[in-house]
């Protein structure tokens, strides 16, 4: 008999309620071991909520989370031990620091010896030459991978990271992103929250697309892309000039030039921009996801 | 779990030790002037019905004053601190119970306010061999300890919850002036109830902190406005209240960044 999978992390049918305004509505997806699942929405689509109720910074009103198949709910303190969390928000504490901050963080989670491993994160981080500054001298960027180092010095297999990018250089961007992509070569699982749709494109093995508390897509990335994104097609005819055509991104340009009336031989130019998570976001946030993906305009 | 524990304590520890001069240089300032204004000059002209100096009634006084004060201010100004930076939020997702939160907070607390307490007592030693040719005694040791040990955490705690439930650093200061500063001026610091109207002394047998200043007095001195026994109970049972006070503010209350 198969043993039933235990993920990293489980949201199984998750509500929360502030009064009466439904923050999150029946919230259910799965992060499995080694990928990089994102979570992505407009602002107030309950993607931070959702991150609180897994953190237990927040109670659910009803529906499950699991933790490496831990109940949140019933065993707090056993799930806090699973996982590290980058919240949204700088953190500027202004007593301690970088090095203090993270033994502070080691000594929480029982490890009272953790010198390698900080040093390997303050290395791999780039600030083992910070590691004596406070955290108000360091930068915007510094701060934020201190958070990061912080989430890590325990070495949880879940990690956690609210819009860990969010006013963060293109560099320091691009660093971050390779520092997940060889977390996740670790098998460490991560649930990430962005803004920046390239970067989830970029990073996620798979997404969910939330709005107003509820998941409205959920899959491999490519796959979401692939359903719910067009590729558009711009042409230059000699006839009537510059018309942009939109199509779903499996349909051959010959279909599409034949559908639209065009003649090829009747082309200037053409340009095809193939479909990207914007889109498929913007599309389903929009609603017009049931609608045929295709259409021109001149 | 216990890892856990002494790291939270040690962090509290090293961040009153981190603003040296607040803890130990101020309150070496202010009592100095304490006692050179309220001990010697108009104490001179104090007599108390007990027969004991005004000098040596006042330096315990000052002494339970410093510890109460700084013990409130060194939890509650942790959390409100951190509520400030964000880093509150650390703590709820560390495997800490609220339970080890509140007593790390409590015993952080109450040695800053044993360290302050002891720079009041040896500016006190100071002025008491001056004045009096004799250094202060301590009568009852164990009745010292326990209202040090009760009178610390039971600010501490105190500090806790109105940090918590605090939703913004106005709240904290006007709990501080409008409560504990009055409380703590009418609680027996500079004047023995005695001394007081009827009336006046029933009113100040309402205030919890009598029982504190006074008990923390016998132990050091020998004399008490109040029952010793009385305040044993009271004081213990205040710090009963307050405890529960403040697990209830952690898990009600915000870790919410400010």
């Amino acid at each position: 008999m198969t043993q039933p999978t235990t993920f990293p992390l489980e949201v199984i049918d998750l509500k929360k309620n502030y009064g009466s305004f439904e923050a999150v509505r029946g919230l259910s997806f799965e992060v499995r071991a080694g990928e990089v699942f994102g979570l992505l929405g407009p602002n107030g689509a309950g993607k931070t909520t959702t991150i609180s109720i897994v953190t237990t910074l927040e109670q659910a009103t009803s529906g499950q989370v699991r933790v490496f198949g831990i109940d949140v709910a019933k065993n707090p303190l056993l799930v806090k031990r699973q996982f590290g969390v980058v919240h949204q928000e700088i953190i500027n504490s202004g007593f301690f620091t970088v090095e203090e901050l993270l033994q502070f963080q080691s000594g929480y989670h029982g490890l009272r010896r953790n010198g390698e491993r900080i040093r390997y994160l303050l290395n791999k981080l780039g600030l083992y030459e910070h590691r004596d500054k406070r955290v108000k001298q360091l930068s915007g960027g510094m701060k934020r991978r201190l958070m990061i180092a912080k989430a890590l010095v325990h070495s949880p297999r879940l990690l956690l990271l609210d819009e860990p990018t969010a006013g963060v250089d293109i560099t320091l961007r691009e660093n971050l992103w390779d520092f997940v992509r060889d977390l996740k070569r670790e098998g460490i699982a991560v649930l990430l929250t962005t803004h920046y749709l390239e970067e989830a494109e970029l990073l996620c093995d798979r997404v969910g697309i939330v709005n107003r508390g509820r998941l409205e897509a959920i899959g491999e990335t490519s796959r979401i892309v692939h359903q719910f994104a067009r590729k558009k097609v711009i042409l230059d005819t000699r006839s009537s000039g510059r018309k942009e055509i939109f199509a779903p991104i499996e349909k051959p340009l010959g279909d599409i030039l034949r559908d639209a009336g065009v003649d090829p031989m009747d082309l200037r130019d053409i340009q095809v921009e193939q479909g990207r998570l914007e889109d498929a976001f913007r599309r389903l946030l929009t609603g017009d996801k049931a609608a045929p993906a295709e259409g021109a305009k001149a | 779990m216990m890892v856990a524990f002494l790291t939270l304590l040690e962090r509290e520890c090293r961040r009153f030790m981190k603003v040296i001069v607040q803890t130990v240089v101020t309150p070496f300032v202010s009592s100095f002037l304490y006692l050179l204004v309220f001990g010697v000059s108009l104490g001179a002209a104090v007599e108390l019905k007990n027969g004991v100096p005004y000098l040596s009634f006042l330096v315990p006084g000052l002494m339970m004053m410093a510890l109460i004060n700084n013990s409130f201010q060194n939890s509650s100004s942790s959390i409100v601190s951190s509520k400030f930076s964000g880093d509150i939020e650390d703590l709820a997702v560390v495997p800490l119970t609220d339970n080890q939160i509140i007593w790390a907070l409590g015993l952080g607390a109450l040695l800053r306010g044993v360290l302050v307490a002891l720079v009041t007592l040896a500016v006190g030693e100071v002025f008491h061999d001056q004045q009096l040719g004799v250094w202060l005694p301590v009568a009852h040791p164990l009745y010292l300890l326990y209202f040090t040990l009760v009178g610390g955490l039971l600010f501490a705690f105190l500090g806790i919850s109105v940090a918590f439930w605090s939703k913004g650093f106005e709240h904290l200061s006007a709990f501080s002036s409008f409560v504990l500063l009055p409380l703590t001026y009418l609680g027996g610091v500079f004047i023995s109830v005695e001394s007081l109207s009827p009336f006046w002394q029933q009113v100040s047998r309402l205030n919890p902190l009598l029982y504190l200043i006074n008990g923390f007095r016998y132990g050091m001195l020998g004399v008490s406005d109040v029952e010793i026994t009385q305040s044993l109970l009271v004081s213990f049972l205040g710090l009963l209240v307050f405890y529960v006070m403040a697990r209830i503010s952690l898990s009600r209350g915000s870790f919410q960044r400010w």
